[in-house]
């Protein structure tokens, strides 16, 4: 990257050479841990000196040396992630920390430790439910992760680290909430492709390093002039993972995309970490019960012995009315990753509640290729048309 | 003269009373369900929630196992075409989508009524629904997904799955029992409150240890099966399997059955007595058999391919003394456990990292000396498909024990193509030998 760029142009250039920064800093003696969900507890990396990087697939990279070990009717967005490291694209990796946050995930873990040699290896398993108990497990889960970090490192985590730590994530938190706020206006003031090249590059970056550029890019939005065209829809994205530029902007060529509620958008930072006694339980509850992926099982009230419809979908999605009153979206895309379990079953009810709210929603299915963008196009154009309607 | 065919496979005496006696539980909890007794809708949870429903006499129908039924008897296309319009997509698990069109038929058109349509009886509406975070993610997403259909509470089951290296942390194993019990006693909190009734702790003590005793007896029957040639074939065993993975019919009754079986095994191990009539090669199945086509298996009998050991997740979990746990929920939980666990130290050793479902393949073909796999993906059930590559890349690498993979569905019976799969039979029973060679030529005993 160029010693000169800053704000959305040096994100822009992350974006497109994710994995620079890391090499740097691995060249200057740091250690790289790298990660594939944004369920592992990053403060914990952060508070031993360790730098997070999130292995990412590439949609334009054609998968052939996963095929060895995953089928073809698997998650296309870990397929890609474990080919790009099969062909040594993260080499410069001196660990991994995987997580059972869903199916494909857990399945890939396993492939992933067996057929690489990285010298730290850590799978963190998860609980489904919110429940005490489910919690209770989680964070006895995060020290076990602790100890075998601690072991690696030859360090302590201190309970000042990991409070430092955690006050630099939630501050990240708090920055990427703050540059949502200026897609509020119409127009907004920067673009979903923007948003996600920003995003993505903080999952390359050291923590203090990417709130730097997220305090750049917030200024710079600020103070355009050449404000974005304003476009007839407003539009939120409901997805597992929409994390590149090229789809993002087939969205894009019609209407504003002012809220991307995905793991390449807004889902890893809506909400804060608690400051807690034991910091462990404040990270357990913070990334079991406020991430609102839908491999969690949520209810209206834990163990229900009665159930009602409406409640159960107010529990579950409730969280989207505010998001679509105060963005004033007239649209929600439920994109589906292909094969994506968790969220396909979702399809449905979620429908279901859109139409509750009066939002106009329609599904798409794209298989995290390149080779998606022009059926998306099709579809996005179609449903755009039944808005203006 | 007319002269009878011998059947190839030679089926066990003892598996017939014992599928009867599935059979028969079956269409009695059908007749009580149709009386009125209330039903669970379960899914397959590893001992976890059965011992309970049992000892609290409650009648538990199984989506996935009707799922099977519904495709195999040809009602299952209207289910699944119903589920496609209700926007489910269609590369959901086909046994979900299954009984999500099947809830929006019962609940849409008919009221709650029962399907005239719906083989062996259909499945009523639901007390609750039970479902478990075991094995894959549809089994608990696609149980919430029903609530579009039916306003009945849902319990999801917890199941810990823990990595192979983090098992060995210190406190790990005491932290999953804990994680276990607490959630099973908020569970029976939670089943006593909807039928207005309270669990007999005596009768659970009991049950569980019913349920290991049977799943000991069963395990043993199959460590049998190590015996060349080998005198149980996997068609009999899944013909036994419900009695001790659902813990189908009165346990007292499968117990008994289950050491009949074990006398008749060992006797035929005794006398050399074979499964088939002549034991050319010797495989292990993973994972679903073809339902639908079970008498592919004569065919390949008929080649001298005898199925010695199969499916890992319908095998009793590896026995573990859990007498002096007094707790039934705990002795529940270790037992549940174990069904995974149980495998853990040994993959460690032989650094297989997948150890939940691919080291006990390893073990399979080491201990019952197979020859080769026969895996069967399926397009609609990832979680029984994902690790097959990675259970064949294992299998040849550390076994030197090739696999042969036959592609079929769980619901789209048209995928799985017997005459191809046979057509593939003779150029693998030369992959068999080969391989042979090689484990010999690398010091393997077998």
């Amino acid at each position: 990257m160029s010693d000169k760029s800053k704000g959305l142009s040096k994100a822009r250039e992350i974006y497109l050479n994710r994995s620079q920064r890391a090499k740097e800093l691995k060249a200057a003696g740091q250690t790289i841990i790298g990660y594939p969900c944004v369920y592992v507890p990053l403060e914990m990396l952060t508070a031993l000196d360790l730098v997070p990087y999130q292995t990412c697939g590439d949609i334009r990279e054609p998968v052939t040396e996963a095929d060895r070990a995953l089928p073809s009717s698997f998650c296309p967005v870990m397929r890609n992630c474990l080919d790009c490291a099969l062909k040594n694209k993260n080499d410069f990796l001196d660990g991994m920390v995987t997580i059972h946050s869903c199916d494909p995930q857990e399945k890939t873990a396993r492939v992933w430790e067996s057929y690489t040699n990285y010298p730290y290896f850590h799978f963190i398993d998860m609980p489904i439910t919110v429940r005490p108990e489910a919690l209770e497990y989680f964070r006895n889960q995060l020290n076990d992760f602790r100890k075998t970090l601690e072991t690696f490192t030859g360090r302590k985590l201190s309970k000042d680290k990991l409070e430092s730590a955690v006050k630099f994530h939630n501050r990240q938190r708090a920055l990427v909430r703050e540059l949502y706020e200026l897609t509020k206006p119409s127009p907004p003031q920067i673009s979903g492709t923007e948003i996600i090249q920003v995003l993505k590059a903080l999952t390359s970056l050291p923590v203090v390093e990417g709130n730097d550029l997220l305090t750049e890019v917030i200024s710079e939005v600020k103070n355009r002039t050449n404000g974005l065209e304003e476009k007839p829809a407003r539009l939120l994205i409901w997805s597992s993972t929409l994390d590149d530029t090229d789809i993002m902007q087939v969205f894009e060529a019609k209407a504003n995309v002012v809220m991307n509620e995905s793991c390449g958008g807004i889902r890893a930072y809506r909400s804060k970490v608690n400051f807690t006694d034991d910091p462990l339980e404040g990270l357990a509850d913070y990334y079991l019960k406020e991430i609102t992926c839908a491999r969690t099982f949520r209810q209206a009230t834990l163990g229900e012995t009665r159930k009602d419809y409406a409640r159960d979908l107010q529990s579950r999605f409730g969280y989207l009315k505010d998001i679509i009153r105060e963005w004033k979206i007239n649209g929600a895309i439920m994109l589906l990753v292909r094969y994506c379990d968790p969220f396909a079953f979702e399809m449905p009810s979620l429908k279901d509640y859109f139409d509750s709210i009066g939002v106009p929603s329609t599904y798409i299915e794209y298989d995290y290729t390149i080779g998606a963008m022009a059926p998306i196009r099709t579809r996005i154009e179609a449903f755009l048309e039944t808005i203006d309607q | 003269m007319v002269v009878e065919k011998k059947r190839t496979i030679n089926r066990l005496k003892s598996m017939y009373p014992l599928r009867a006696k599935v059979n028969e539980t079956y269409l009695k909890s059908i007749e009580a369900i149709q009386a009125g007794k209330p039903a669970v809708w379960g899914m397959l949870n590893f001992y976890y929630g059965d011992p309970i429903l049992k000892a609290m006499d409650i009648e538990v129908v199984y989506p996935e196992n009707y799922g099977a039924i519904a495709a195999a008897m040809g009602v299952a296309r209207q289910y699944l075409d119903r589920a496609d319009a209700e926007g489910f997509p269609t590369h959901l698990c086909g046994y979900s989508l299954t009984t999500l069109g099947y809830a929006s038929r019962m609940m849409k058109e008919l009221n709650g009524e029962i399907p005239p349509e719906a083989p062996l009886g259909g499945m009523p509406k639901p007390l609750f629904l039970m479902s478990s975070a075991a094995i894959c993610d549809a089994r608990y997403k696609w149980f919430q997904a029903l609530g579009r259909y039916m306003d009945v509470p849902v319990w999801p089951l917890e199941a810990p799955l823990p990595g192979i290296k983090e098992f060995s942390i210190e406190d790990y194993y005491d932290e999953m029992v804990k994680l276990g019990v607490k959630h099973l006693r908020d569970f029976v909190t939670f089943v006593e409150d909807i039928v207005g009734r309270k669990m007999d702790w005596d009768r659970l003590d009991e049950t569980t240890g019913l349920m290991i005793e049977v799943n000991r007896v069963w395990h043993e029957v199959n460590e049998l099966r190590k015996a060349s040639p080998c005198p149980m074939h996997s068609r009999d065993f899944w013909s036994a399997m419900p009695a001790a993975l659902f813990l189908a019919g009165d346990l007292e009754d499968s117990l008994r059955l289950y050491q009949d079986m074990y006398k008749e095994v060992k006797e035929r191990v005794h006398n050399h007595v074979g499964a088939i009539f002549d034991e050319k090669y010797r495989l292990v199945f993973a994972e679903l058999p073809p339902w639908h086509s079970l008498a592919f298996f004569d065919k390949l009998a008929d080649r001298g391919w005898n199925f010695v050991i199969e499916s890992v997740g319908y095998h009793p979990p590896i026995p573990l003394d859990l007498s002096r746990v007094s707790d039934p929920l705990e002795r529940i939980t270790k037992f549940s456990l174990q069904f995974l666990v149980g495998y853990y130290q040994d993959a460690l050793k032989q650094n297989v990292l997948g150890g939940t479902t691919a080291y006990p393949y390893l073990k399979y073909a080491r201990e019952w000396r197979c020859d080769g796999a026969l895996l069967h993906p399926l397009i609609t059930c990832r979680s029984a498909s994902t690790h097959l590559p990675y259970v064949a890349d294992m299998l040849i690498e550390k076994m030197k024990v090739p696999s042969l993979s036959i592609e079929g569905d769980i619901v789209d019976l048209r995928l799985f193509n017997p005459e191809d799969a046979l057509a593939k039979a003779e150029p693998f029973e030369e992959t068999m030998e080969h391989y042979k060679k090689v484990r010999r030529q690398e010091g393997f005993d077998w």
